[in-house]
């Protein structure tokens, strides 16, 4: 596919774009990414680093944070239905059995943590997720401003949830 | 998608153009044209519809895309509920819902960093038998013991 010089008169174009011999495109993105990838695999081009050069952000931490606290809550749900599926007794059984240990108490105050600040950063990080995904807060000091807000809310939530001490 | 436009159509008109995203639609042949050739101007503004793509596809991602965003709402609408109105009911919907939270979720991940057609194939088939698992362990937790529900419940009331 080449890219040719035109001659001067496409300066006179005021409307419209001028075209010489298109054609509509036939390929999906599907296609179009999987032949990116054959391709640069068989030429053996190294991935970009990015990760390793690239100055962090604010945005781009807690986009991979919102990545990993999914991960890891996923995680965490699969692991507590093999669990359900495998051992013998039942769920109050061994909340006692746990809690009765000497290191029981504070063992339960870190599940707590543990299910409150990834559920709570994943679920407002997710909010603001939908918010883009409505068209909104696009604009770099909104992006910011909203990645402040879920982190604000995340710290305030995961503190009150830990000290919250239901009766069953 | 991928779009080749040509580098003169950048000089002469700058970038705006290129935001029109009609012209970001077709791709121009490699056929070379001498220079004396009068360019003639397309006057019928050729628009992103799906109709005019030969072979454009199903709309099976763009449905993914908003059943993912479905699925997102109902489990921001599933928390209150399950503080407030706890019981079977919400326990099986939130074993439903978060299972294929999950499920999309992972699957996307697995999209971004696993390329080549076996690999993909392979680790879709895991996918689908760890959420398969999941859900039924959830279901079975529901039925036989406490509930998802109840179990936070005791959980915070220690």
């Amino acid at each position: 596919m080449s890219l040719t010089r035109q001659g001067t008169c496409l300066s006179r174009s005021q409307f419209g774009v001028l075209y010489r011999h298109a054609v509509p495109m036939g390929t999906t993105a599907k296609e179009e990414m999987n032949k990116f990838w054959a391709k640069n695999n068989k030429l053996n081009r190294p991935m970009s680093p990015h990760v390793t050069v690239y100055k962090w952000s604010v945005p781009m931490m807690m986009s991979i944070s919102h990545r990993g606290t999914g991960l890891g809550l996923s995680a965490g749900v699969s692991a507590f239905a093999l669990l359900a599926l495998v051992l013998p007794g039942s769920y109050p059984y061994y909340l006692d059995l746990i809690h009765s240990q000497s290191f029981g108490p504070a063992l339960i105050g870190l599940a707590k943590f543990g299910i409150a600040f990834p559920l709570s950063y994943h679920t407002f990080n997710g909010i603001r997720h939908l918010c883009w995904d409505s068209g909104k807060g696009f604009k770099i000091p909104e992006v910011y401003g909203s990645g402040y807000t879920v982190i604000v809310l995340t710290v305030l939530t995961t503190i009150a949830a830990v000290a919250y001490k239901g009766a069953a | 998608m991928a779009a080749i436009v040509r580098i003169s159509s950048l000089c002469h008109r700058g970038v705006k153009p290129l935001f029109h995203r009609s012209s970001l639609l077709l791709r121009p042949l490699g056929v070379q044209q001498k220079d004396q050739d009068r360019p003639y101007q397309l006057t019928a503004r050729i628009h992103g519809s799906p109709s005019l793509y030969s072979g454009s596809g199903s709309k099976a991602a763009s449905l993914h895309w908003t059943g993912e965003r479905v699925v997102s709402v109902m489990l921001l609408a599933l928390g209150p509920a399950a503080y407030y109105i706890p019981g079977p009911a919400i326990d099986y919907s939130l074993a439903a819902a978060i299972t294929l939270h999950s499920h999309w979720g992972i699957g996307q991940v697995l999209t971004d960093y696993i390329h080549g057609e076996s690999k993909i194939k392979v680790a879709n088939a895991c996918l689908f038998l760890l959420s398969t698992v999941t859900f039924a362990g959830l279901c079975y937790f529901n039925h036989n013991d406490v509930g998802i529900c109840k179990a936070v419940a005791l959980l915070w009331s220690k």
